[in-house]
């Protein structure tokens, strides 16, 4: 019964074939927008927190600026001081440190010349924590040597900056030769692939920037609790810079990896849920034209209404069938949506892979698939619930009278 | 005497245009017996259409019974009248009304989907009843490709699909040109003969009531003569 149901459904939605099409195209746009964003945004997601799992879980950050305020943080310049390096190497727990620092400087190779970043990390104690925790092995060539002129290079040095760079090759930063020990593999994402690292002594030197570090690492002692060794921490830092400075407000963040993991997976979960709620919208907006179809269809199909029912047909029979056309516009725009949705996720990780930045994943799952489809189909039921009603609840008489 | 089939006792529609009351039928009361060939003759605005509707059960009176095999229906809900309709009263239309977006024999299967045929049943009746009417050829036309008269026909192959015991025709030669209604006409007469249905033709035109025994006029919603007569058509 339901089949024959189907096929009537289906022939008067040829019927009206452009209508139909463009119905279902109000749908496709939304679910498009679902699937495309939400496997996207999930495949940075899931790229990012896998950079940060690398990490140890006994490791803590400290960052000039508070958490609170990204843009200074991030771009205000703040330094850690030497006096607030040692209030951080003095705290109970914490067994070494490790200052880094990054400035952008221009490299001569081989006659060209690029502005690139220069990240500073004392090797005799990072070295250690990158390889660990940081997750950095090498491609080529050998890690430096303390004390060399040596540095080491991201993946994409030899690639992108300097196509041709070789170990073993002569680099020039401000004035000063170094020769390329090691190649690094990819670190996970282009910016961090583009960077070159020597030891925090040579950086100093060769960028002035003798004192401070934008950011330091703490490894904690065995037999210490994480959150207990990072109070400790705060508690140093504050009283160091009360007593050095006068300052009494707490303009540093300490964080352990695990709080780090915790506020990015949040801030991403939260980007995550406002595209989702955007790309919802659409596929509502997509329901109220289905809902509006369903409405012309039933009033131009009122006489055939009333031809159904005179020869037989209950008011369940109408209502099945226009809620089988609601419901197909919601599903069929659904399955286009989610072909296009994919296409473009797909096409866009490929486009990253290909011009750099982040190595990212299209994450298609089948939760999505079964989500969009099971959505839209909803979305076209609950669309054309009260056209169907409409329909089914016309008297037989004067739907046969209607012209 | 053969038993009655319909019954309409003291039938009243009133229609509510605004604070104003407007009785299309007053009082109507009728009996059709099973087998018979009922004519219903008025001019427009008589009523007559809507004591077809009533006798279709395709509308419930205002006040008054409506009874078919005994059974007071004027209180049965929409489904249960679809139901009963479905079952025991096949349509032909002025209008032919036919589904527009179905071929002749989808719509003839139209009806005994309802009732829940298998698709091979309904199949080959519904092929049986098309060439029964000439029609076989034309089974895989859509309705805008029929002509009226075909329509006419496959809308009277579609009356039939559930085997009913009533057909009720609305003005059914109306829409079409004399030879093609005297076609229609005999394919209603042959059913009354061969098959005993029964047969309650609505119409404004005397020559159709010609083909008839009993005819019923109703003017300004009363009947106002009820007559049998020796049918003249020959059959």
């Amino acid at each position: 019964m339901l089949k024959e149901y189907f096929k009537v459904a289906i022939k008067s939605l040829r019927a009206r074939r452009l209508r139909s099409w463009l119905t279902i195209l109000g749908v496709v746009i939304g679910v498009f927008l679902i699937v495309s964003l939400m496997s996207l945004s999930e495949g940075i997601k899931t790229a990012i927190m896998q950079q940060l799992k690398m990490m140890g879980k006994d490791l803590i950050m400290i960052f000039p600026g508070e958490i609170t305020d990204m843009a200074t943080m991030m771009g205000g310049g703040l330094e850690l001081t030497e006096n607030d390096m040692g209030a951080i190497k003095k705290a109970e727990g914490v067994e070494t440190i490790v200052p880094l620092n990054y400035k952008a400087e221009a490299i001569r190779h081989e006659g060209r010349v690029k502005t690139i970043l220069i990240n500073g990390v004392s090797w005799k104690d990072g070295m250690d924590i990158l390889k660990n925790d940081f997750g950095w092995s090498l491609k080529e060539g050998d890690w430096p040597a303390i004390g060399k002129k040596e540095i080491i290079v991201g993946s994409a040095v030899p690639t992108d900056v300097f196509p041709g760079m070789m170990v073993g090759d002569e680099a020039v930063i401000n004035g000063r030769k170094f020769i390329v020990s090691g190649i690094l593999k990819s670190l996970g994402n282009k910016q961090d692939d583009s960077t070159v690292t020597v030891d925090l002594d040579i950086f100093k030197d060769i960028t002035g920037e003798k004192r401070g570090a934008k950011f330091v690492l703490a490894r904690v002692k065995n037999g210490y609790e994480v959150d207990e060794v990072v109070e400790n921490i705060k508690r140093n830092l504050l009283e160091t810079r009360k007593r050095v400075r006068g300052l009494d407000s707490p303009s540093f963040s300490v964080l352990s990896s695990e709080k780090v993991m915790d506020i990015v997976g949040s801030i991403l979960g939260m980007i995550q849920i406002a595209i989702f709620g955007f790309a919802s919208i659409a596929i509502v907006v997509g329901g109220v034209g289905i809902m509006n179809t369903m409405y012309t269809s039933v009033r131009e199909r009122t006489k055939e209404i009333g031809i159904m029912k005179a020869i037989g047909a209950k008011n369940s029979a109408i209502n099945t069938i226009f809620l089988i056309e609601s419901g197909f516009f919601g599903l069929f725009g659904g399955l286009g949506g989610m072909v296009l949705g994919l296409g473009l996720a797909k096409a866009v990780e490929f486009a990253v892979k290909t011009t750099g930045g982040l190595y990212l994943q299209a994450s298609i799952t089948p939760q999505l698939i079964i989500f969009s489809l099971g959505f839209s189909f909803l979305v076209g039921c609950i669309s054309g619930f009260l056209p169907a009603r409409q329909a089914s609840k016309l008297k037989p008489v004067d739907a046969l009278r209607y012209e | 005497m053969p038993e009655t089939v319909i019954k309409l006792e003291n039938v009243w529609k009133i229609y509510q245009l605004g604070k104003i009351d407007l009785p299309v039928l007053s009082g109507v009361s009728l009996e059709v017996k099973l087998g018979s060939f009922v004519t219903i003759m008025g001019p427009s605005g008589s009523g007559k259409s809507t004591l077809m509707y009533l006798i279709g059960l395709l509308d419930v009176p205002t006040k008054g019974k409506v009874y078919l095999d005994g059974k007071d229906v004027s209180n049965f809900s929409e489904n249960m009248l679809a139901k009963i309709r479905g079952q025991k009263i096949g349509f032909v239309f002025q209008q032919f009304n036919l589904l527009p977006n179905l071929t002749a024999l989808e719509n003839v299967m139209m009806p005994m989907i309802f009732q829940g045929m298998p698709e091979n049943e309904r199949q080959e009746r519904a092929k049986k009843l098309l060439a029964s009417f000439d029609m076989e050829k034309r089974s895989h036309h859509k309705p805008n490709e029929l002509s009226g008269g075909e329509q006419q026909r496959v809308a009277i192959a579609r009356s039939l699909a559930n085997d009913p015991e009533i057909i009720v025709a609305d003005e059914p030669t109306g829409n079409l040109d004399s030879g093609t209604g005297k076609i229609i006409m005999d394919a209603l007469t042959k059913l009354h003969k061969e098959q005993k249905k029964t047969i309650i033709v609505v119409t404004h035109d005397p020559t159709i009531a010609d083909y008839s025994e009993n005819i019923v006029h109703i003017r300004d919603g009363q009947i106002i003569k009820n007559h049998f007569q020796e049918a003249k058509v020959l059959w």
